[in-house]
């Protein structure tokens, strides 16, 4: 059983455009408002003074 | 770690003034959260266990029909119910709670407000759970798969969920600083979409019932999202802030994490109703989920690649950490699962696949070698973190990872092989059926058999964990709150 | 990424799309079938004077589709035929045609499973089984299907004495059977096993709808 026409699926369309449409223009706007820049920054806020970039963090235990 | 490279920053010394204030920060999160962290590590481990005895038993009784057959409290349907909860909303929730509430913690800079609250949330959450695995197994199922829970306990899940769901979104409201980590928006987002998933199925499946198969693809449409939106993003936090943390390393590119999260976050939602390929509803769904699942390549490909870039060259390092022994092995799972999993949506493959034990092996892929390993991979590495003390066996850490490896390896290969062998059976009208289950007789004691290596695993981790958590004697750290000692030996399996 | 809010609407978003057009549309679509005849006239509408499909279950049907919902029955078998050329199913006498949407409008909890450890059932009482063969078959499925791995449901029966003449409903072991009771016992169904039969032999395929015909 399929739809009777495509016309039944007008909502779902409608819907996948707007969606569509705001997608990019949310990626339109992230990008001037300077959220996508600096992502080599970004990818090392893991790393503390404690557990610094460039040292290994975890081993196994020594006994047994 | 003779040979870990050097950092050129004042780490050498952790004690240093210049680093006291943000030292005291890390350790302080750590402090803050350590006790709503324990208990959910700890309720997990109780429910790994009891899931692992609720899955022999069903799994001893796919071959041994008769066994634990004189009571209705013990039926396949009741056993196999009552360990896909355990182990989803006990183990995996849980767990989750845990470890990803922990890395939202530390990503946020913050020590976390409210600790108190996320505890007894929790508390309410195994109340919930118990009442409804109880109920499950008393026979007040409701045979509607991933919410067989019965209604009585339900509205405590969700509550209860809904508390530790707001203290998330919360924490990342309040965080510190300037960047946000990919690890960030996948925990986020997962916390947000799991209760509405929840919700709404509940309401249009148990409580008032929508008509005839929407409530199928409504079934699906929210337990497919509980893999896709739950347990992966969550899995994929947890990879994405351990293998560069541990390997010093940062992650190989940021852009394409960002890629990767929100194709996921489109492309996954849809692909729920491949579980419903041949089945009576419209044909235009089952294709709109086709088409999904095989987008889904995409995110699954952009982080394969940025794991694998990331782990380049330090395979040793990998292999020498308990943490990215488990962790690594459930991001390449990941990879694996998923690109079997696009396959199997494709019709000519899912005409032999579906209905049959290789979707049980798929299934069991997913949320063990990749989502499981995963997060016991997070377990290693934040307990001593939370404990100020080392793991106690470097034996029980290995006996646990090849248990798991070697099990879910053996399960996932003889479900696969024995349910692709059904499938193609079943498509001919000339076998009878009888013979076809005889057929999968050997598949299923391999199962079985697999069981009990995953069985020795789980009881060695629990064991070290236990015997960490409690042991008078614990072995303290030697220096600073970040723990393992520099110079133990290296572990080599 | 750090905006809360951008987050959230692309997070929200994302969700709501799939829900409108999976969940939603669906319910808009199969929300408004209703019960009709086999075939229709040429505006659409059902046939005067014919039954309209599917029919509504008897009330011990209905209290042994619960007994199969708390046996948990649906996790080794299915309740749905896929077309023909597309796996073998009415080449197994699973159904005499693909099951559609309106199949189970009339059903309160569908359950349609997705796992075939046992046969498909949806058509299960339109195949020569009849209620003899169901309660030996519930009771030990090695009595009637050697090799098995369904497990038997013992204690949806009762083993009992037999008082005076053996009662109507009591199982017809086969000859020498090793799961026949003891001489002088009798094998009786509960009021459960009755109805979960009722259910079983309920479960028939054996009309068209407009959408779906049975070709002979």
């Amino acid at each position: 059983m399929d739809v009777d026409s495509y016309t039944d699926l007008m909502p779902i369309i409608l819907l996948g455009v707007v969606f569509f449409i705001s997608a990019i223009a949310m990626l339109y706007w992230s990008s001037k408002r300077g959220q996508l820049r600096n992502f080599d920054d970004q990818a090392k806020t893991i790393f503390t003074k404690e557990e610094p970039e460039g040292e290994i963090s975890d081993s196994f235990p020594s006994k047994y | 770690m003779s040979t870990a490279p050097q950092s050129n920053s004042q780490s050498v010394n952790p004690y240093s003034s210049q680093d006291a204030a943000e030292r005291a920060e890390l350790s302080q999160i750590d402090a803050s959260i350590r006790s709503s962290a324990l208990f959910f590590t700890v309720s997990a481990i109780f429910w790994l266990l009891a899931g692992t005895v609720f899955a022999l038993i069903a799994a001893y009784k796919a071959h041994e029909p008769s066994f634990m057959g004189d009571s209705a409290l013990t039926t396949f349907g009741r056993m196999r119910s009552a360990h896909l909860n355990a182990m989803a909303l006990g183990w995996g929730n849980n767990i989750i709670f845990a470890v990803g509430l922990w890395i939202m913690a530390r990503l946020c800079r913050s020590p976390i407000r409210h600790g108190g609250m996320l505890t007894i949330a929790g508390i309410f959450w195994n109340l919930g759970l118990t009442l409804g695995i109880a109920g499950i197994i008393k026979g007040d199922i409701t045979s509607v798969e991933w919410l067989e829970i019965p209604h009585y306990a339900t509205p405590l899940l969700a509550i209860s969920y809904a508390l530790i769901g707001v203290w998330g979104i919360v924490a990342f409201k309040f965080r510190k600083g300037e960047h946000v980590y990919v690890s960030q928006w996948y925990i986020l987002a997962a916390l947000f979409w799991f209760p509405w998933l929840y919700v709404i199925a509940q309401i249009m499946i148990i409580w008032f019932p929508a008509r005839g198969v929407v409530q199928s693809v409504t079934n699906w449409w929210f337990a497919h999202n509980v893999l896709g939106l739950w347990l992966t993003p969550m899995a994929l936090a947890t990879a994405y802030y351990l293998i560069p943390k541990v390997l010093g390393r940062p992650i190989y590119s940021y852009y394409l994490s960002v890629l990767g999260f929100w194709a996921l976050a489109i492309f996954y939602n849809w692909a729920g109703v491949h579980h419903l390929i041949g089945g009576p509803i419209p044909v235009w769904l089952i294709s709109a989920g086709i088409v999904a699942s095989v987008m889904m390549v995409i995110p699954v490909i952009v982080v394969g690649l940025n794991h694998h870039m990331s782990v380049v060259g330090l395979h040793k390092e990998v292999w020498r950490s308990p943490t990215l022994r488990f962790t690594v092995f459930g991001a390449i799972s990941y990879t694996l699962v998923s690109l079997i999993g696009s396959a199997m949506a494709v019709r000519t493959v899912n005409e032999v696949t579906h209905f049959t034990h290789f979707t049980v092996g798929h299934a069991h892929h997913g949320v063990y070698a990749f989502f499981s390993m995963i997060m016991f991979g997070g377990v290693y590495y934040m307990m001593p973190r939370l404990l100020k003390r080392e793991w106690p066996s470097a034996t029980l850490i290995k006996l646990h990872f090849w248990g798991s490896a070697i099990g879910i390896t053996v399960m996932v290969v003889a479900l696969q092989i024995g349910g692709w062998i059904q499938g193609v059976e079943m498509n001919n009208s000339e076998i009878p059926f009888l013979e076809i289950v005889q057929n999968t007789m050997p598949w299923l004691k391999a199962r079985t058999v697999s069981g009990v290596f995953l069985t020795v695993a789980h009881i060695a981790f629990a064991v070290n964990f236990f015997w960490m958590l409690f042991a008078a004697g614990a072995i303290r750290a030697k220096q600073g709150p970040t723990l393992l000692d520099s110079t133990s030996e290296e572990g080599a399996a | 990424m750090k905006n809360l809010p951008l987050l959230f609407c692309g997070i929200f978003f994302a969700l709501a799309f799939s829900f409108t057009g999976l969940v939603l549309s669906s319910n808009i679509q199969i929300g408004s079938l209703t019960q009709t005849t086999e075939t229709e006239d040429e505006n659409g509408n059902p046939m005067e004077g014919e039954t309209l499909y599917p029919l509504m279950a008897s009330g011990l049907a209905q209290q042994g589709k619960q007994v199969y919902i708390e046996m948990g029955c649906i996790y080794c078998h299915t309740q749905q035929v896929r077309r023909d050329g597309f796996g073998g199913d009415t080449g197994r006498n699973w159904g005499p045609r693909q099951t559609v949407a309106r199949d189970y409008i009339t059903q309160d909890r569908v359950l349609l499973g997705t796992m075939r450890t046992g046969p498909d059932l949806m058509h299960v009482g339109g195949r020569p089984l009849n209620a003899d063969w169901h309660h030996l078959h519930l009771y030990n499925p090695q009595i009637t299907s050697p090799g098995s791995n369904m497990a038997p449901f013992p204690f949806l029966y009762e083993t009992r004495k037999i008082e005076g003449a053996p009662a109507a409903n009591a199982l017809k072991f086969p000859p020498n059977s090793e799961f026949s009771p003891e001489a002088g016992y009798e094998v009786v169904p509960t009021r459960r096993a009755e109805a979960l039969v009722e259910y079983m032999l309920s479960l028939k395929l054996d009309y068209s709808l407009p959408e779906a015909q049975i070709v002979e």
